[in-house]
């Protein structure tokens, strides 16, 4: 059981333990989908959805459920959400459905999803399970955001489809492509490392 | 209850209650799926084969459909044809808006594409390649003009541009065109094409 307060339960997600920045789980969607605000923010979207719902529900069955089985039991209820999750995107955000394509249902594969339903949701109550999910999943999108935005800017000129950067500008390309989710991804975990860093040696 | 029934009735009852659960949002919103992709398909006929009101589905197989533009008084003026052909990185899914005898092409669509973003996926995109496309003389094959040019002025009738970084992108466009017309007038000889617009101008 964990014995933070629910203020803690919730902003560890933000920094303390976010799931891209200090966990590096959920890399997948992380490096391929931030080549546009959009994509990132609606992957980021998706995945809270999913773990949100997946966590409720492993918190409030976990009793009955044996832990040879728990694994199997996750994964399945978390496939139906992230079904669920497919079919709601392509039916009412067709766009959006067709530019993330086969990543959507491959948010079966998240590890942040299947590890927190592993290691937070089956061992508490469920409210702590919902906040620590919300913590979790604004983390994720917070990541997704700035990933996104970083590259969009740079290998476009545009966040959010809005021109923002003049006409002398020369696009990056190689920032939409996958090289470019790396580079970028990896200067933020040294950032996220060196402010951590910083912030240990002021305590 | 011993630990090998519960398992079992654990895991099943997981799996019937996903499984119905499932079932009710697929039927809720089938539907409206379905509707999505009609209304993709009709938008994007619309667009390729200017003037018209309505259209008919004429002709389908894998990978291509064929459907006739029609004006206001029914008469049919023209052809949008639906087609896939490997890309560089998956399917591209066209749609190409011609007139009746086939030799002119109005304007090309992409209905879908996964190609590189910022190099190949511009053949989505109208400045950088579907302007090019535009009023194509379509009677032969059509070609690639290599290096890009920047305005359709350059072009001969019979070519198309290329997209700067994105030559195999540009290629299996103008590949699936081509075959797809290709294909799409051995169906008119052949008499398969159902409708009555088949009277060459």
């Amino acid at each position: 059981m964990s014995t933070k307060s629910i203020g803690q339960e919730f902003t560890k997600g933000l920094w303390d333990e976010n799931p891209v920045f200090r966990q590096l789980l959920g890399l997948c969607p992380t490096l391929a989908v931030t080549n546009a605000v959009i994509n990132g923010l609606a992957m980021g979207m998706a995945t809270s959805f999913v773990l949100i719902f997946s966590s409720l529900v492993v918190s409030s069955i976990k009793k009955f459920i044996p832990s040879q089985v728990r694994i199997a039991s996750y994964v399945v209820i978390i496939a139906t959400f992230v079904t669920v999750a497919d079919r709601f995107l392509a039916a009412f955000f067709p766009p959006i459905s067709k530019s993330l394509g086969p990543y959507v249902p491959l948010i079966v594969v998240n590890c942040i999803i299947l590890g927190r339903q592993e290691a937070f949701s089956s061992k508490n109550t469920v409210g702590r399970s919902l906040i620590d999910a919300l913590g979790m999943s604004s983390g994720f999108v917070l990541a997704m955001l700035l990933l996104s935005a970083i590259r969009e800017i740079l290998g476009m000129g545009t966040f959010l489809g809005y021109q923002v950067m003049g006409p002398w500008f020369e696009p990056w390309i190689i920032m939409l492509l996958p090289p470019g989710a790396f580079i970028t991804l990896g200067i933020l975990l040294a950032l996220a490392l060196q402010i951590e860093r910083k912030a240990k040696s002021w305590k | 209850m011993k630990l090998s029934t519960q398992m079992v009735v654990v895991l099943t009852s997981v799996g019937l209650l996903s499984g119905s659960f499932l079932a009710t949002v697929g039927h809720l919103t089938k539907e409206r799926i379905a509707l999505n992709k009609q209304r993709e398909t009709e938008k994007a006929i619309i667009q390729v084969v200017p003037g018209i009101v309505s259209s008919q589905k004429l002709y389908e197989e894998r990978d291509l459909s064929v459907y006739g533009g029609k004006d206001a008084e029914g008469n049919i003026v023209g052809f949008a044809i639906q087609a896939s052909g490997i890309g560089f990185q998956d399917k591209i899914t066209l749609m190409l808006g011609t007139n009746t005898s086939l030799k002119k092409i109005n304007r090309l669509a992409i209905l879908d594409q996964k190609e590189t973003p910022g190099l190949g996926a511009k053949i989505a995109n109208s400045e950088f390649f579907l302007l090019y496309w535009e009023n194509r003389d379509s009677s032969g094959t059509i070609t690639l003009h290599k290096p890009a040019v920047s305005s359709p002025e350059e072009l001969l009738p019979t070519e198309v541009n290329t997209i700067t970084g994105a030559t195999i992108s540009s290629e299996a466009v103008l590949n699936i065109v081509n075959t797809s017309l290709e294909q799409v007038r051995k169906i008119i000889k052949e008499g398969k094409l159902t409708g009555e617009a088949q009277d060459v101008n």
